[in-house]
Formats: structure tokens, C-alpha cells, sequence
């Protein structure tokens, strides 16, 4: 039992990263007020990257970089379109998934299916690792897991609950035009916040393809960009909750894993539905069954609106 | 000094034009990096032009894409008419693709009665498979976005498993596809069927429907201004519901016109992005249903220019690429349109302050 639930537990926390990663970055995008649907393309491209650029230098860490700033750009290019020029938010997140899915295909064709020879293996941190049942989940697997779930969303709830800058930062994503009022930089936070977002994705994409599968081959973020969106409209757009979030959906997909690998007498393809279903009831069963919780956990008044200073 | 304001209102000649610009700088963009990576641009423009337009097959190739595109097309714009967004499309596609091919697989019978009910069950299940998002949007209201994007992805892997496992060929043993379904939508003029003008007549009707009953009018009121339109005590919950069921029936329909005119089979994977594609198609004809027809066109034409693409050496995700490329675009030039030159300030600003 308890190597059944450190099996499933391990499992979960390494494919629940990926999860929690971009859905980490989406928080802050989306508490500026900005809505990124190019979640799944910044992945696609951030998990070719990564794949290419591993195999080029033979360190994971230069896969990650790359990934990084190749997320970062994707997202400049859509925070370009959708602050600077103003344009449709959700339009300009499907365009930049279009693009992402498409790019990463053609850029990666050349390494699809290979085994890559550098990734992020397993490096149990000495001590802590030999806890039972959380130790090997979360301090026996490659160094990333610990500050997906612990160091990051720490650092993000820091920031935007218990700093000024954080304060402004929801104001931008609340009441814009009050924040600009106090002369808060409304623009250039929704931008660069935005950038951010799009460098935690394109790290989720490199965390997808060096550590989780690990190799590269077109479609294999197939939907955890999506269901990373899905998770922060379910975690009340807060960190913790974001991060905890994508372990739980981790786990589901562990299930799945077990069942496949167990020889449960139902189809891999049906199985593999189970993140998907998950995600659907998780997302419309609280706001059905809570109705208190919808204002605690609401997304910022401004979300998905471009911000006009009024004409003077 | 002339300084460019904001309207809330675009002109559709300034919108033709930007997007036109959108279009030439799209074109532009990936011309360059054609002849960086070392092709001769204008041979291939040749290429395209002559595999498209310029030939039979081309012509005949272009109309099988429109069809199902002028679908998926409507199920958006219909949707964006109240001001939703399903962006299922491809999952209802798959559901219409899988409930003809129930029917055409397991119902023997003359082919004109087995033909309509191939579309009616596609239509069934295309509903059905809208329903959950619909009412949570309706009743709860939840995102219809993400509730309907994650269903593709059930759609997908649903799709898979039949083809692989109880409805798999066990003929051929053609990988991941069904058995051959017998009963096909009749040929019109070479390989395109008459799908191809149905699917122009549904998109005719709907827009007389949106432009001319009471119906059309409140949902287009229903999503101009929702405010108003509850004030003046329009059913909007039944609007929307109404509404989203529409949408799964149009994208599953073009799920069975591609099981019954073009593949024949049910196979895993064939929506090929063609509910995705419909967004566009929708953002391109600006919430009109008529405009559908051109939008799907012009998508068409870059599906055809990919497969041209794919023969020389390019991944068939490029055109993916490149439709994501125009979209952006003119997404951006959708929002320029709105900008017009005014006169100086200094004259106006007494009066424009109140």
C-alpha cells in the first residue's frame, strides 16, 4: 500500500510539474488582467526548444534556458498584439497557439521520437529524500520538483500578496484605470508580467520534454496548456493553489498510468480522457455546488479587457 | 496637427483595408523566411497558384476544404453572434464524424433513407456532446471557452478508440480507422459531392434566419447588449442554449459530410484541425453567416497552398504556422481599424468634455 502511494505520489509530482508550471505563469498573467490562450502553443515550442537545445550544448540546463526565452518571446510577440496594439485577447491567445503548435513542429521535425542523451534525471537531495512516502515524490526526482511546488509558488504569493509592487499588480488587473490614476504603469506591467507568463510556459514545455517523457515529438503537450488554464480559473487564481492544483491533476494522470500499466481492462485511450473529464468537473462542480466561494475565488474585474485611458 | 482617436465603431472599409495590409504583411513574412531557408519564393507562388486556382483538381480540392470549413465557420459565428465563443468545434466534428458512422456501419438500408439519419444522429450527437458546457454557461456561468476546448480532446482519444477497437476495420486492417462505410453522399462534379453546396445553402440560411425572424433578432440583440436585452425581457438563457445546441449541430454536420463524402470511413485524428480552423473562418467573416462562405474560402486557399508546401519538404504544420500567423495579424488590424484621424484637439476640447 504505502509503495502503491509513493509510486502514485512520484508519478503525480513529476507530470503534475508541467501542470503547475503554466499554470503558475498564467497567474500572473492573468491577475494583470491579461487572459494568454497561447498557453499550449508557448509549451509546444518551449518543448522543442528545449529538445533541440539539449541535444546541441548536452546540458538540460541550457534546454531550459532556451525554452525560457523562447517562451518569453512568443509571449512579447502576443503581449505586443494584445497591450501594446490592444487587440482581441482571446484571438491573439488561439493565434499564438496556431503558431506555437505549428513552429514546433516544423522546427522540431528533425529530433521527433529520438531518446534525448541529456535530461533532468534523478538527484535525491540526501536526507530529505529518504522521507517516506512525500521523499522519494518530491526530493527523489530530478532538482525541479521541489521548486515547482514549494520555492516558486512561495516566491509568487510573496510577491503578489505582500509587496507594494504585487498590490499595484492586482490593481492593474482589477481597476486599471485607477491604478493608473495613482500612476501605476498599467501597460508596462501587463506586458512584462505577461513576458513572464510566457517564460514559465516555455519552461513547463522544457520540464514536459527533458524530465517528464522524456524526448520530443509533435503534439506530445496535447492539451496540459489548456487544462493548465483551466486550473487557474480553479485555483482562484492564487499560487499555492495553482501549484497544488496541477499536482492534483498530476495524480489523475498517475491513475491512468497505474490502470495502463496494471492492465485495467479499459482502452489507453479512455483512460487517458481521465485529465480531461477531471478537469471539466473540477472546473464547473464548485461554482455549481459553492455558490458562496464564486466571489473569494473570482477572476479579476478587468480580465480580458484592453485598457483605453479614457480619451482627454 | 491630425491625432488618431479611438471609435467604438469600425467601418468595414477600414476593416477590408487593414486586413488586406494583415494579409500582405502575413504573405510577406513567410515569403522571407521561404527564401531564407533557401527556396525560390516566386516558383513556389507559381506552384500554389496553379495547384489551386489555376487547375481542375485544384478548384475541386479547394470545395471539399470549404465544406466542412463553411460549417465549423457557422457554428462559431452563430455562437459569436450572442456574444460566446465554442471553441469545440473540433470535438463536435469528431462526434458527428463518429455518430454518421454508427449509423452508416450498423444500419443497413437504402442509401436514401440511411443518409439522413447518418446526419441526424451526427446532429444528435453533436448536441449532446455541447450540452454539459451549455448549461453550465447557461445555469452557472462557467466559461464556455475552456469547458468546450477540453472536450476536443475526449472527442479525440473517443474517436481513436473506436477506430482502433470496436469499430476498427477488420478487412484491410487500415491503421486506426473504421470499416468502409458503403453509403456516400452522391458526387456533383469530380470528387466534390453535394455537401459541398448544402453546406453553402445552410450558411445562406442561416444568415436570412439571423437577419430576419424575431429569433435572429434577439440573439443578435442578446449579444450586442445583454443588459438591454434583458431589460426588454428577452428569454436569454434560451437564447444561449439554443444557441450553443446550433453551433453542435453545424460542426457535427460537418463531421458527417466528411464521413460520408470524402473519407468514408471513421478515423482517428480526421477533424485535421478543422473545428480550430473554423474560429477562424468566424473571425474572418466578422459574425456574419454569409460572410462565412468568402472566410472559408480564403482558409481553404491556405490549406492548399500547405499541401503544396508539404511537397517541398515542409512539415504539414506549417500552414498551422502560417494560420496563426494571419490571425494575429488581423486580429491586430481588426483593432486599428477602429482608429480614425480627428481634427485638432485645441478647438474640440470644450466641447468634448462634457
Amino acid at each position: 500500500m504505502i509503495m502503491l502511494l509513493t509510486g502514485l505520489l512520484t508519478t503525480a509530482a513529476l507530470a503534475g510539474g508541467v501542470l503547475s508550471l503554466a499554470a503558475l505563469g498564467e497567474v500572473l498573467a492573468e491577475r494583470v488582467g491579461v487572459t494568454d490562450l497561447g498557453v499550449e502553443g508557448l509549451m509546444s515550442i518551449g518543448a522543442a526548444t528545449a529538445a533541440l537545445a539539449a541535444i546541441a550544448s548536452g546540458s538540460p540546463w541550457v534546454g531550459l534556458l532556451a525554452a525560457i526565452c523562447v517562451g518569453a518571446a512568443g509571449a512579447a510577440a502576443f503581449a505586443f498584439a494584445t497591450v501594446v496594439m490592444r487587440a482581441n485577447q482571446v484571438l491573439c491567445g488561439l493565434a499564438t497557439t496556431f503558431l506555437g503548435l505549428g513552429l514546433s513542429a516544423t522546427i522540431g521535425h528533425s529530433v521527433a521520437g529520438l531518446p534525448l542523451p541529456v535530461t533532468f534525471g534523478p538527484e535525491p537531495v540526501p536526507l530529505l529524500s529518504s522521507i517516506p512516502v512525500i521523499g522519494p515524490a518530491f526530493f527523489g526526482q530530478n532538482l525541479l520538483v521541489f521548486p515547482i511546488y514549494l520555492v516558486l509558488p512561495a516566491l509568487l504569493h510573496m510577491l503578489l500578496f505582500h509587496t507594494r509592487h504585487g498590490l499595484n499588480m492586482r490593481a492593474v488587473g482589477e481597476n486599471p484605470a485607477a491604478a493608473d490614476a495613482v500612476g501605476v504603469p498599467v501597460q508596462a506591467i501587463r506586458f512584462w508580467y505577461t513576458v513572464l507568463g510566457g517564460a514559465f510556459a516555455g519552461a513547463a514545455g522544457a520540464y514536459l520534454s527533458l524530465a517528464v517523457i522524456p524526448s520530443w515529438s509533435e503534439g506530445m503537450v496535447s492539451g496540459r496548456g489548456w487544462i493548465a488554464v483551466a486550473l487557474v480559473i480553479f485555483s482562484g487564481y492564487r499560487p499555492f493553489n495553482a501549484a497544488g492544483a496541477g499536482l492534483l491533476f498530476g495524480l489523475i494522470s498517475a491513475i491512468g498510468f497505474l490502470g495502463q500499466a496494471r492492465g485495467w481492462p479499459i482502452a489507453a485511450p479512455v483512460l487517458n480522457m481521465l485529465p480531461y473529464l477531471g478537469t471539466l468537473a473540477f472546473i464547473i462542480l464548485p461554482v455549481v455546488l459553492w455558490k458562496r466561494m464564486r466571489r473569494a475565488m473570482a477572476a479579476p474585474a478587468a480580465l480580458g479587457a484592453p485598457y483605453y485611458r479614457s480619451v482627454r | 496637427m491630425t491625432r488618431f482617436q479611438r471609435f467604438p465603431t469600425a467601418p468595414a472599409r477600414l476593416v477590408l483595408a487593414w486586413r488586406a495590409a494583415a494579409l500582405v504583411a502575413a504573405a510577406l513574412i513567410v515569403g522571407v523566411l521561404l527564401a531564407l531557408s533557401g527556396r525560390d519564393v516566386f516558383v513556389l507562388g507559381e506552384l500554389v497558384l496553379r495547384s489551386t486556382v489555376g487547375s481542375r483538381f485544384g478548384l475541386e480540392d479547394l470545395a471539399l476544404f470549404m465544406t466542412p470549413l463553411v460549417l465549423t465557420g457557422a457554428a462559431v459565428t452563430v455562437t459569436s453572434r450572442i456574444g460566446l465563443w465554442n471553441i469545440g468545434g473540433e470535438g463536435q466534428f469528431y462526434l458527428g464524424a463518429i455518430g454518421a458512422a454508427g449509423v452508416g456501419l450498423y444500419l443497413p438500408g437504402p442509401q436514401i433513407i440511411v443518409l439522413p439519419l447518418m446526419a441526424l444522429a451526427a446532429i444528435a450527437c453533436g448536441m449532446a456532446w455541447i450540452v454539459v458546457p451549455t448549461l453550465a454557461r447557461a445555469y452557472a456561468g462557467v466559461s464556455e471557452i475552456i469547458t468546450t476546448l477540453l472536450l476536443n480532446f475526449v472527442a479525440g482519444l473517443l474517436t481513436y478508440w473506436l477506430a482502433t477497437g470496436p469499430w476498427r476495420d477488420r478487412v484491410t486492417g487500415a491503421l486506426a480507422s473504421s470499416g468502409r462505410i458503403s453509403d456516400a453522399i452522391p458526387e456533383l462534379w469530380g470528387v466534390v459531392h453535394w455537401g459541398f453546396p448544402l453546406s453553402l445553402a445552410i450558411a445562406a440560411g442561416l444568415a436570412a434566419i439571423m437577419t430576419w425572424t424575431g429569433w435572429g433578432y434577439e440573439v443578435r440583440v442578446s449579444g450586442a447588449n445583454p443588459g438591454a436585452a434583458r431589460y426588454a425581457g428577452m428569454p436569454m438563457r434560451g437564447r444561449v442554449i439554443a444557441v450553443m445546441l446550433l453551433s453542435g449541430a453545424l460542426a457535427a454536420l460537418a463531421g458527417m459530410f466528411e464521413v460520408a463524402g470524402t473519407v468514408h470511413r471513421l478515423q482517428g485524428g480526421m477533424a485535421d484541425n478543422f473545428g480550430y480552423l473554423g474560429i477562424v473562418v468566424a473571425v474572418l467573416a466578422r459574425r456574419s453567416c454569409l460572410a462565412v462562405i468568402p472566410a472559408a474560402l480564403l482558409m481553404a486557399l491556405i490549406l492548399d497552398a500547405g499541401i503544396v508546401l508539404q511537397t517541398q519538404q515542409l512539415a504539414a504544420t506549417a500552414v498551422l504556422a502560417i494560420t496563426g500567423l494571419v490571425l494575429l495579424l488581423i486580429a491586430i488590424g481588426d483593432e486599428l481599424a477602429h482608429y480614425r484621424p480627428v481634427a485638432p484637439a485645441s478647438s474640440t476640447r470644450s466641447g468634448a468634455a462634457a
